[in-house]
């Protein structure tokens, strides 16, 4: 169980000397960030890995509005990072928090999350609803939103993804994350995050994705437009709860049915805008 | 492929077969039989060591990512004959049973206790929580490590 035919290691110093080096070895190279999907997906056919370390890619900085996140930024080190702790109130470090091990968390980087994009990925909801931009390099560099790139992946190669971009967030904005799974350590058989405002007891800018349908994580903009300037309270939560469970693209698969994936859709909705509304209450099942 | 590394501080070259071999293989070859392995995936934390001053799971390190870096295994707790204080607080306590969880949840302890000398229990559950332990032993170790932290705070053995 390894990439036995990695004989070839490439140490690029710059993102275009990296991406040179991708489109020399095509399929049989791989970026290497932490590892970990590589180490745990043991590819057979990968003769070649392209190390991403000498990039300059470890850092966490304000730029303007902007958080800006390296690509080869460790999840350890965003969640131990001020400035993630002071962005929307931390909703990234707890999410954060949330995820695998911090064995793995030490490893594990943020820009090898978002390109091996797993359908059941927990930073990427959490990154969908702060509204999250890449920097990314081809041959150049341009920005895409995360939302965009995750829907054209696939379509023409990995692009090579430079930074994390994360629009600042008024005063208030509050983030709310929760996943449903057998054990704590396990994935999750369906993950919920919402970020919104409440100003004068009214919802504001409220933003809802859901992952692990089992498919990749989405934003539900109808059920966002729904709450937008309506009171910030349990019956507006229940009902927006259910839209959610309506509205949401679910299927069977081994780790749950599609029913239950409704049924879990619904009640981590309520209890993520709650949280945000800082409402005890339960909805009523 | 060759590599350069320093296994708890000296610094050694070693071969590995491929660039995809994992840490763990090479330092069990080289006779750094402390690092256990148990699930090889990451799941269960019996390999961490320490990459660069931080506890990971050695069956996730590539050879190309661990060429050029520190590690500490728990061969490289003990200084001059005298075991470490954690290792010390694990044997008071009776927190080692089958004693295959025990190196890699000491290489987590000692990554929390050197960013936070004085963890609450929490944040001790949460920095072992990539480590299992079968023989389901965790109050002995929390409070292994809850002592290791104030003897530490204390008296400077380390």
């Amino acid at each position: 169980m390894r990439l036995r035919l990695a004989r070839t290691v490439v140490r690029p110093a710059t993102l275009d000397e990296a991406w040179r080096a991708k489109g020399e070895h095509g399929d049989a190279a791989r970026f290497l960030g932490g590892g970990v999907d590589l180490a745990l997906l043991a590819l057979s056919d990968v003769t070649t890995l392209i190390d991403l370390s000498g990039l300059g890619l470890s850092y966490i900085r304000i730029q303007g509005e902007h958080l800006r996140l390296g690509a080869t930024t460790t999840m350890t080190a965003a969640i131990e990072s001020p400035l993630v702790a002071a962005h929307a109130q931390g909703f990234l470090r707890d999410v954060l928090r949330k995820v695998a091990s911090p064995l793995q968390r030490n490893l594990a980087t943020l820009g090898g999350t978002l390109a091996r994009a797993h359908p059941w990925s927990d930073v990427i909801p959490a990154l969908l609803v702060l509204d999250a931009e890449l920097l990314l390099y081809d041959g150049s560099e341009k920005t895409l939103t995360l939302e965009r790139f995750l829907g054209e992946r696939g379509k023409s190669g990995v692009p090579l993804i430079a930074e994390i971009h994360l629009p600042g967030m008024p005063e208030g904005v509050r983030g709310a994350f929760a996943k449903f799974t057998r054990t704590a350590f396990d994935v999750g058989m369906l993950n919920v995050a919402c970020l919104g405002a409440i100003e004068k007891q009214k919802w504001t800018g409220v933003r809802i994705a859901i992952g692990g349908t089992p498919a990749l994580a989405t934003r539900l903009r109808a059920v966002e437009e729904m709450l937008e300037g309506k009171p910030a309270d349990v019956d507006q939560i229940t009902s927006a709860a259910s839209a959610a469970s309506d509205a949401i693209d679910v299927r069977d698969d081994r780790r749950a049915s599609a029913e239950y994936r409704r049924t879990l859709t619904r009640e981590l909705t309520a209890r993520c805008l709650l949280e945000i509304a800082q409402l005890p209450e339960r909805i009523s099942p | 492929m060759k590599l350069s590394l320093t296994i708890n501080g000296v610094p050694r070259s070693v071969t590995a077969d491929d660039a995809g071999e994992t840490l763990l293989t090479i330092l069990r070859r080289e006779g750094y039989s402390g690092v256990k392995k148990g699930c090889g995936a990451g799941d269960c934390g019996a390999c961490a060591v320490l990459l660069n001053g931080r506890a990971v799971n050695s069956c996730l390190v590539l050879a190309a990512k661990a060429d050029g870096a520190e590690i500490i295994t728990v061969e490289g707790l003990a200084m001059g004959g005298r075991l470490h204080p954690l290792q010390e607080a694990f044997l008071d306590e009776g927190a080692v049973q089958c004693g295959y969880c025990t190196p890699g949840m000491l290489m987590s302890a000692i990554d929390l206790l050197t960013r936070n000398p004085d963890p609450n229990e929490h944040e001790i559950r949460e920095a072992i929580s990539g480590n299992l332990c079968r023989c389901t032993g965790y109050a002995k170790q929390i409070r292994a490590i809850q002592i290791a932290a104030k003897r530490m705070r204390d008296g400077g053995d380390d």
